[in-house]
């Protein structure tokens, strides 16, 4: 297969139908062939992905050589994607949004589209009042169907506050950087080189956590 | 290359249904279908992805109509298909809590509420956690239940399986691909998998199995360095070197978002009559969740099959009245 089945393209036809902005899909891809195994295969799939929608618009860059992208958007490996309305939103994905990620990747582009991050409204408050940055790590494997949750809602608080960066890591592309931080199991979370946690945990726990970080 | 998708429906115009199933894995899916076929509006409310455990299964080879084998995943995704033909809907949040008797069961969803005449519980189970001194401060800290999730991580490492059933033995065959040091740890004096994952086990004479051994504690400073183990025959106590542990043995069923009118067995899994049925009225189960001695892709889906045709029974029965 490797490409979207006729069942996801009508799905996501059907989901994307009403975005009101556009989505920026940035694809750094790199020289590096052993990191870069599947880029092809998640290019074609960028370039399906926009003839869903014309609201979803796709650049391809090399990391190696276009410095300049790289620098503006502080991309510090590759292959990464990163997402943007027409501003910077601090959503990254270093490694490809395939196996299980491919659920968060699709869920992303639905709320830069939409300009909703779906939140608790309970947490939102909390959320937006932080004043510090924050840089979140999520580190996942494509196999692994507990990953999107701690992925999402990374992503989202980065959407909802533009304090805070949130990166999708891929512990197999990034074997030795996710070793540097012993990851064992998925999903690991770092938050600021300081508060580390594995699992996928509700929002207002993970928020907690952010919270310490600042302390 | 594979993309997992979860396919959520647009429930807007509707929040009461004659059936909702909670659970998406081959029980769930299997009931999906034939409710879909009964023509009973339909909702599956799954928490994860669709074919829960089976679905972190690298490949299913004990289903019937795939001599070559298939992956959790994809036969999962076969049956969301064939379920959504029949029109049945598909939400992917998780189960907050239930309100099962009477009439109208009510089932609480981020904060919503979803109605529904009757209700399939196939919200199956999940692996039972190791407890032994270490055990806490080593989970996700070298201490893994899914290998399909974890198992890349630990190329060329020394690794631990412990169990020896289904479970165990495929995992551990799984593991060969990442590295060659793995050890078993089981119980029992013999393993309990299929004979033929038995077979392709033994034929890899790299691979230690520990019988009859008890497991003492798990030991490290910053991270795993050993086991300890008591072989249950001699008594004799050692320790094992390792740098991870995968463990496989047996489930917890889930059922901490039910309500407490739903009765259980001593072991938490739902008691059922011959039809599914569980105490309450229009309340039925399926799969891992229920009380039973053998827990397969296949058996789910049987049961998913037999409770659907329960409910279509009860809903009949509640229009002649």
């Amino acid at each position: 297969m490797g490409i979207l089945s006729n069942e996801d393209k009508e799905y996501l036809k059907n989901l994307y139908k009403d975005m009101k902005r556009d989505v920026n899909i940035l694809f750094f891809r790199t020289d590096d062939k052993n990191l870069c195994v599947m880029c092809d295969d998640i290019k074609n799939i960028l370039d399906e992905l926009k003839d869903i929608s014309d609201r979803i618009k796709v650049k391809v860059y090399n990391f190696e050589k276009d410095t300049e992208e790289v620098k503006k958007y502080n991309v510090s490996m590759a292959p990464a994607i990163v997402l943007l309305s027409d501003q910077d939103l601090g959503v990254k994905y270093y490694g490809i949004p395939a196996g299980y990620e491919f659920s968060s990747f699709v869920e992303d582009i639905n709320d830069i589209g939409n300009d909703f991050v779906p939140i608790d409204e309970s947490i939102e408050k909390d959320l937006k009042s932080i004043d510090k940055d924050v840089h979140i790590k999520v580190f996942v494997t494509h196999s692994c169907p507990y990953c999107p949750g701690a992925v999402r809602t990374a992503h989202k608080f980065a959407m909802a506050n533009e304090k805070i960066k949130a990166d999708m890591i891929d512990a197999n592309t990034f074997y030795d950087y996710a070793n540097s931080y012993d990851v064992s199991a998925v999903p690991r979370v770092v938050i600021n080189e300081k508060e580390s946690f594995e699992g996928a945990l509700p929002e207002n726990e993970f928020l907690r956590k952010i919270l310490n970080s600042l302390m | 290359m594979i993309l997992n998708l979860k396919k959520d429906d647009d429930l807007s115009n509707n929040n009461s249904y004659d059936l909702i199933i909670i659970g998406g894995g081959p029980a769930g899916l299997s009931a999906a279908i034939y409710s879909g076929r009964a023509r009973l509006n339909t909702l599956v409310v799954e928490e994860l992805i669709v074919g829960g455990q089976s679905s972190t299964t690298e490949t299913i080879e004990n289903y019937p109509g795939f001599p070559d084998g298939i992956g959790g995943y994809e036969l999962a995704q076969k049956m969301e298909e064939q379920a959504k033909r029949f029109g049945v809907k598909f939400l992917f949040e998780k189960v907050e809590r239930t309100e099962l008797d009477g009439k109208e069961k009510k089932v609480y969803i981020a904060n919503k509420i979803y109605k529904a005449k009757s209700v399939i519980i196939s919200s199956g189970a999940s692996p039972r956690r190791l407890n032994v001194p270490g055990s806490e401060k080593f989970h996700g800290k070298g201490i893994s239940y899914c290998a399909t999730c974890d198992g890349a991580l630990f190329a060329d490492k020394k690794v631990i399986i412990v169990g020896g059933g289904n479970s165990a033995v495929e995992e551990g065959l799984f593991m060969m691909r990442f590295t060659k040091d793995i050890t078993f740890v089981q119980d029992l004096p013999y393993l309990t998998a299929e004979k033929i994952l038995q077979e392709r086990l033994l034929q890899n004479s790299d691979i230690k199995i520990y019988y009859n051994s008890e497991i003492l504690s798990i030991n490290g400073e910053e991270r795993i360095e050993s086991m300890s183990v008591k072989d249950k025959n001699s008594g004799e106590k050692f320790d094992i070197k390792t740098d991870g542990i995968f463990v496989y043995i047996g489930l917890v069923p889930k059922t901490d978002f039910l309500d407490s009118k739903v009765e259980l067995n001593e072991y938490g899994y739902i008691r059922v009559d011959k039809d599914l049925k569980t105490n309450l009225e229009g309340v039925f189960a399926a799969g891992d969740v229920i009380e039973k001695s053998f827990r397969q892709v296949i058996t789910a889906a049987a049961d998913g099959a037999l409770a659907a045709k329960s409910a279509e029974k009860y809903l009949e029965n509640l229009k002649e009245v």
